[in-house]
């Protein structure tokens, strides 16, 4: 196996923070981290005599490259050592195009410059920013030979996946005078010579690169010692200020996108504290979810708001009392009451709904580009935009007529009222029956959508690791329960005596002009969140904590990397053994999961799958912090240095106290048993 | 011909047959035939004058639809542009 870095910088650009290019540091990289093959690429340039520099003096092969903006991403364009000077040309042209930041240049332009790209090796930035657009992988898709990373987790999930390019894991270092840690992100491949072919060609195949030497993509170096850890789960253990939390601040210092939970940081250090926090989380999430759940209900009420019954039972009273005192007061009519217009009802205005959804949905089935095919297969498109166009020219039409008819609407409105002025008799007042009968059913259908509001039921159930989240609607039970809902210093008393009945409840609602009604759907049921133990009841303050820890983990998801430092501190053994362990080794398999305990049931029982023991060790005069590392099953754990150490004897003083004590305890026990 | 006009002291409108009613038959069908009317180029009208209207419900009646007819009739252009404007670019795009 080769150890390659082929992503370096050594020249500062506007693209990066300034900084002073050191030749002796670069050569003290590749040598502590034993490289075989790197490849200078600085961004969107290309120094000749620097690289001559630089190969003249490495051992390792060093191959010219340049870090090129392409469209939104970066690419890394790689030659061989042939040609140089025409590479050098090559590329400035590159730099001529790209003067200033955020700019960039297309793949046209790329190829206008390099010409055959199968003369090179090409690398996105692929799950690593900023990464390479779709729309620009689909154009240099066939020249590419492998995907940049930016973490052991993203190589590993794309070294798995079959339908994903080769990952490659480089430094992407800045090479600074006085750099005192060197990046641990490289690849090795399985290659025969290190040509720029030879390279390629192994990248083609997913399963020639690895990120260890020796075991594959089980381990990956996490220090610039040479420490590696597991990419599943790593146990550390070790005596007290031996380096253990050292090691994680350490791993969290030096990645990115790490997830670290530390010692003691869900413990309640001050529960009246805590506990708020915790509801008050509970809170967000109960409003966010009756927010959802309501928001249907919402839809209903704010149509219902605009509809009064009292007007329109008065409205239809007016018209028939009018009507009949007409008929009555016969002998009354004169020349003003007489004239057609005294009487006269008005034209129906209404704007037609069906028509305008009728010409939104022919819109969708001409633009709809998810099922195109379908839609292309029963209806030609032509016919649909020329049904489109005629429904649109129906709708002018009836538009049209629709405002004429407005119009002599006002003209009856205004003849009738000065007619009325200069008569005794009757006029017959007009009521929009159709008007008064819908809004009759919206308000029945208000309340019978109240009314099943307020049954009371589970809406929403999810277990989560012996934990129960639980959502319930129900009625309210007091007029104090709906002003704690609001949020508000208004008095619910007078308005919930009608709470049963939810029309004239929300006629109460409106009533009262200190209640801004864009609220008033949040005023007819109760929506409860609550979390319960496995046993049915609210949470203790030690389960909101065990809670918060399986949420965090849970959370892990999102990163690269999870720290977690010394859990039992917070936690019983039950809990540990149960559901965290449960969790860390479900995570372990998609990312690295570095755990520090001293604790048997977090450390023996999980069942690692590799183990660091931390050491404080003195020799003459020095202190010196070692760790030794190894699989679980190996009788012996190997420090970097090449010290070894009995793994039996060290994990039994850490985890168990000693050998003595452990079996005088299982002795113990025994006899409490017996 | 005209769609109003005044005659022996009375308010007339255009019936559908071409003859001419007094103003008080008018009722809102009618009234929707006389808009129709308004927004062609060539409507025409007597203008509303209260010494000619002896009868006060025409003086009402003629009073109020000619004012309007007439409004009407001079932004007829508008009238009818703003109904056409509702989903026009819709409708160009797939009329093409």
């Amino acid at each position: 196996m080769k150890k390659i870095d082929l992503h370096i910088h050594t020249v500062p650009t506007i693209s990066d923070t300034d900084f002073t290019f050191s030749l002796a540091k670069l050569s003290e990289y590749v040598n502590s981290a034993e490289l075989d093959a790197i490849a200078i690429t600085n961004h969107d340039m290309f120094d000749l005599s620097q690289f001559n520099d630089i190969a003249e003096e490495l051992d390792c092969a060093v191959f010219p490259g340049i870090e090129i903006n392409l469209g939104k991403g970066h690419v890394l364009v790689i030659s061989d050592n042939e040609n140089l000077d025409e590479f050098q040309f090559k590329t400035q042209a590159v730099s001529e195009k790209i003067t200033s930041v955020g700019d960039s240049i297309t793949v046209n332009e790329l190829v206008h410059i390099f010409g055959d790209l199968n003369n090179y090796l090409l690398i996105p930035h692929y799950q690593k920013r900023p990464a390479i657009s779709g729309d620009t992988l689909d154009q240099i898709g066939g020249f590419i030979s492998a995907g940049e990373v930016d973490s052991p987790k993203k190589f590993i999930r794309m070294a798995k996946d079959e339908t994903e390019i080769t990952p490659v894991i480089f430094s992407d270092v800045r090479i600074r005078e006085g750099m005192s840690k060197f990046p641990t992100r490289q690849t090795y491949i399985d290659c025969g010579d290190l040509s720029l072919n030879s390279l390629k060609f192994s990248l083609r195949e997913r399963n020639k690169v690895a990120l260890s030497k020796s075991d594959g993509n089980s381990l990956f170096q996490v220090f610039d010692d040479g420490q590696k850890l597991s990419t599943g789960l790593n146990i550390v253990f070790g005596e007290r200020s031996s380096g253990k939390t050292e090691t994680l601040n350490q791993i969290s210092k030096e990645f990115e996108n790490v997830k670290y939970i530390p010692q003691f940081s869900l413990v309640q250090r001050d529960d009246a504290n805590y506990e708020k926090e915790f509801n008050a989380d509970v809170a967000r999430k109960k409003s966010t979810f009756a927010d959802k759940h309501l928001s249907p209900f919402k839809t209903v009420l704010d149509d219902v708001l605009n509809v009064d019954i009292g007007i329109n039972h008065r409205m239809v009273e007016d018209y028939l009392v009018t009507l009949l005192k007409l008929a009555a007061e016969a002998e009354k009519r004169d020349a003003f009451s007489n004239v057609a217009l005294f009487n006269e009802t008005k034209f129906e205005v209404g704007v037609d709904e069906a028509l305008n959804d009728l010409i939104g949905s022919v819109r969708q089935l001409i633009e709809n580009i998810e099922y195109r095919e379908i839609i292309d297969k029963h209806v030609d498109v032509n016919n649909l935009k020329a049904l489109a166009c005629e429904l649109i020219e129906a709708l002018w039409s009836k538009a049209y007529e629709r405002k004429k008819r407005i119009l002599a609407n006002d003209v009856v409105r205004d003849v009738k009222s000065k007619l009325q002025l200069r008569t005794s008799a009757t006029q017959v007042k007009d009521v929009d029956l159709y008007k008064v009968m819908i809004e009759h059913k919206k308000v029945t259908k208000f309340k019978q959508i109240a009314k099943l509001l307020q049954t009371e039921k589970v809406i929403f159930e999810e277990r989560f690791q012996g934990f129960k989240v639980v959502c319930k609607q129900r009625a309210f039970a007091g007029a104090r329960e709906i002003k704690n809902v609001s949020g508000q210093k208004v008095a619910f008393s007078d308005a919930y005596r009608e709470y049963s009945s939810p029309y004239k409840y929300l006629v109460a609602l409106k009533e009262n002009e200190a209640l801004t009604p864009s609220e008033f759907y949040k005023y007819f049921a109760c929506i409860e969140y609550e979390i319960l133990n496995k046993d049915g009841f609210k949470v203790s303050g030690g389960e909101r904590s065990e809670f918060r820890l399986l949420q965090e983990i849970k959370d892990a998801q999102n990163y690269d990397y999870l720290l977690i430092d010394e859990p039992e501190s917070s936690f019983d053994n039950l809990f540990l053994k149960g559901e965290v362990n449960h969790m860390l080794k479900e995570i372990s398999k998609t990312m690295p999961v570095v755990v520090v305990t001293h604790n048997s049931t977090v450390g023996a029982s999980i069942s690692a799958d590799y183990i660091v023991y931390t050491s404080k060790e003195i020799e003459g005069e020095d202190i010196l912090y070692r760790r030794y590392s190894g699989h679980p099953s190996n009788n012996e754990l190997c420090s970097i240095d090449g010290k070894k150490i009995n793994n039996f004897q060290v994990t039994m003083n850490s985890l168990e106290a000693g050998e003595v004590a452990y079996v005088e305890r299982r002795n113990g026990y025994e006899s409490i048993k017996n | 011909m005209k769609a109003l006009k005044i005659e022996h002291n009375q308010g007339h409108f255009l019936t559908e047959e071409n003859v001419y009613d007094t103003v008080d038959k008018i009722d809102k069908v009618i009234l929707l035939r006389l808009v129709n009317l308004a927004l062609e180029d060539d409507f025409q009208i007597d203008e509303y004058d209260e010494g000619e209207l002896r009868n006060q419900a025409h003086q009402i009646i003629y009073k109020s639809i000619s004012e309007k007819l007439n409004d009407l009739h001079q932004r007829r252009n508008q009238f009818r542009d703003e109904s056409k404007r509702l989903y026009l670019d819709e409708y160009e795009k797939y009329k093409a």
